[in-house]
């Protein structure tokens, strides 16, 4: 019941909030392409504005996360694995698995390959 | 009723006016930048008044079009000494030809655009993107994985590149930019290649509109000139070039000043000029513009500041000026003043000394009532006016400005005086004053 009436609260402040977005300029249509082009004095641009601008470190992030992250849990892990037993071996492995995804997709976008 | 109340409070306030110069139009600039009812804007998102001042040649109307549809409606248009496009109707189209009346005009045509008694500039260009996105993939994201396609044959900037700062290759960012660019030269248009915020390629496609200077340097190319005039009409030259500086730096306040000094150069008293401008210099000083421009930054080479003369070949230690071939000014003991560095800052420290040099010299000229012996040579703000004008030399910021930063190279741009020379002087109010005064 509780958890019904957060929703109705979530939906009707979504909705008094994309009204109150909305009315104001229900008139008024969208500003025209030459307008919303950026200002160049006069100028063109010679391409869209989505210009691809590279995360270099992107990649670099990605294998740092994989890792770092991998090391973190085996250390807390390695402690509790002789009490555990195989529990805590199929709970590394499903982390591992999870990780390691991260890690074939960074692989995929040529992670490894020194440019 | 509350929108007409609204609209009442919004007429008192000052008009949001972006400014496209045209062929002489500064005069324009330099009056409105110091009318009380006029803020001036840098960019048409933020005004709603179009005022084109002078002319603007027919290869540029296109442009105009462009930074005419950029404004947010409603707007309106008004053109001082500018023939208006053919296709405004001329209910958006409010035209003045004297200084005297431009703030008047300008103020009038806000107040009835808000009264909603003056027509709208409508839209001039089709309602189509410019370019649309021709991307590959669902999302447009450009090709095939993270490393992408070739969307616009612009492949992904990968290294080995030309290492400009850190030797971190960006995608290249390819635009136009100009001739109504308010924070450079009118008619100055350039293709610029960035990648992230520094230069890589900066070709010019248009020189900036010859620039007019004060009648007294015509003037002086025929006849003997009081040398009182023809150094206030160059401390007045310096001191608007300032504005420009001082107005990109943001130092909003500064550069009105250095505009009220101009205005008052050709018939002011001497010594209170003088005066005046040393508190301005320091004032400068402190508020950092000079710590603004790092060392070695717009650097000229050797045969760049011969090309160019004038001040900025003199800020990089070359000891060249026509006045020293002049006995009036020999007899005032006329010292050429020079620095090394010939950078951005070193060109402004030139200025400066030039202003207070020329403040000085018209000082004792005029205690003498000096007047120059000869009309072979003339040392203009922009160069040595010998037998002919000195030229445009826009060129030269192709070799310039690739290596630096967007900041520090409009700086630079606004340091340097590219323009050529008009052969027609500026026809102002001010100026017969001054005729008058010296």
């Amino acid at each position: 019941m509780e958890l019904l009436l957060f929703f109705v609260i979530l939906i009707l402040s979504l909705g008094a909030g994309l009204l109150l977005q909305w009315w104001p300029s229900r008139h008024h249509p969208m500003p025209t392409y030459p307008q919303r082009a950026p200002f160049l004095g006069g100028g063109l641009p010679d391409t869209h504005a989505w210009s691809r601008f590279h995360v270099r470190y992107y990649p670099m992030a990605l294998l740092l996360i994989a890792f770092e992250m991998e090391m973190m849990f085996m250390y807390p892990w390695a402690v509790v694995y002789v009490a555990q037993g195989m529990k805590a071996v199929m709970e590394m492995g499903m982390f591992l698995a999870i990780l390691s995804v991260g890690i074939l997709y960074g692989w995929r976008e040529g992670v490894f390959r020194w440019q | 009723m509350a929108v007409s109340w609204l609209a009442r409070l919004a007429a008192c306030a000052p008009v949001p006016v972006f400014p496209a110069l045209g062929m002489r139009g500064e005069e324009a600039l330099y009056r409105l930048a110091l009318s009380p009812e006029i803020k001036l804007v840098d960019s048409p998102r933020h005004a709603s008044l179009l005022l084109v001042a002078g002319g603007v040649p027919p290869s540029m109307q296109q442009a105009l079009r462009r930074v005419h549809d950029q404004f947010p409606a409603p707007f309106t248009t008004l053109w001082y000494r500018s023939t208006p496009l053919v296709e405004l109707p001329r209910a958006a189209v409010t035209t003045v030809d004297s200084l005297d009346a431009l703030p008047g005009a300008l103020v009038e045509s806000h107040g009835s655009l808000l009264r909603n008694t003056v027509g709208h500039s409508p839209r001039l260009l089709p309602d189509a993107p410019p370019h649309p996105w021709q991307g590959l993939g669902d999302d447009g994201h450009g090709g095939e994985g993270m490393m992408g396609g070739v969307p616009y044959g612009r492949p992904m900037a990968m290294p080995p590149t030309e290492d400009l700062r850190d030797g971190l290759a960006l995608d290249v960012l390819t635009f136009r930019l100009g001739p109504f660019f308010p924070l450079w030269p009118p008619g100055l248009e350039a293709e610029v290649i960035l990648q992230g915020d520094i230069i890589q390629q900066f070709s010019v496609q248009s020189s900036p509109f010859p620039r007019a200077l004060a009648p007294v340097f015509h003037e002086a190319r025929e006849q003997s000139v009081a040398i009182a005039a023809l150094e206030r009409a160059r401390a007045r030259h310096h001191l608007q070039a300032l504005f420009h500086a001082l107005h990109l730096a943001g130092l909003e306040g500064l550069a009105r000043d250095a505009l009220r000094l101009a205005d008052r150069c050709p018939s002011g008293d001497i010594a209170l000029l003088a005066k005046w401008f040393k508190t301005f210099e320091r004032r400068m000083k402190r508020r950092g513009f000079f710590a603004l421009h790092l060392p070695e930054r717009g650097a000229l080479r050797q045969e760049q500041a011969e090309r160019l003369g004038g001040f900025a070949a003199r800020a990089a230690g070359i000891d060249r000026d026509a006045r020293t071939e002049d006995d009036g000014y020999r007899r005032l003991a006329f010292a050429t003043i020079t620095q090394q560095a010939g950078d951005t800052r070193a060109r402004w420290r030139q200025r400066l000394a030039e202003i207070a040099q020329a403040f000085d010299l018209a000082a004792r000229a005029q205690r003498d009532d000096m007047r120059t012996a000869q009309t072979d040579a003339v040392e203009t703000p922009r160069g040595a006016w010998r037998d002919s004008r000195p030229g445009g030399t826009s060129p030269l910021l192709e070799d310039l400005l690739p290596g630096l930063e967007w900041g520090e190279a409009l700086a630079s741009l606004a340091s340097l005086e590219l323009a050529a020379l008009s052969p027609w002087p500026r026809e102002e109010r001010a100026e017969t004053q001054m005729g008058g005064a010296a």
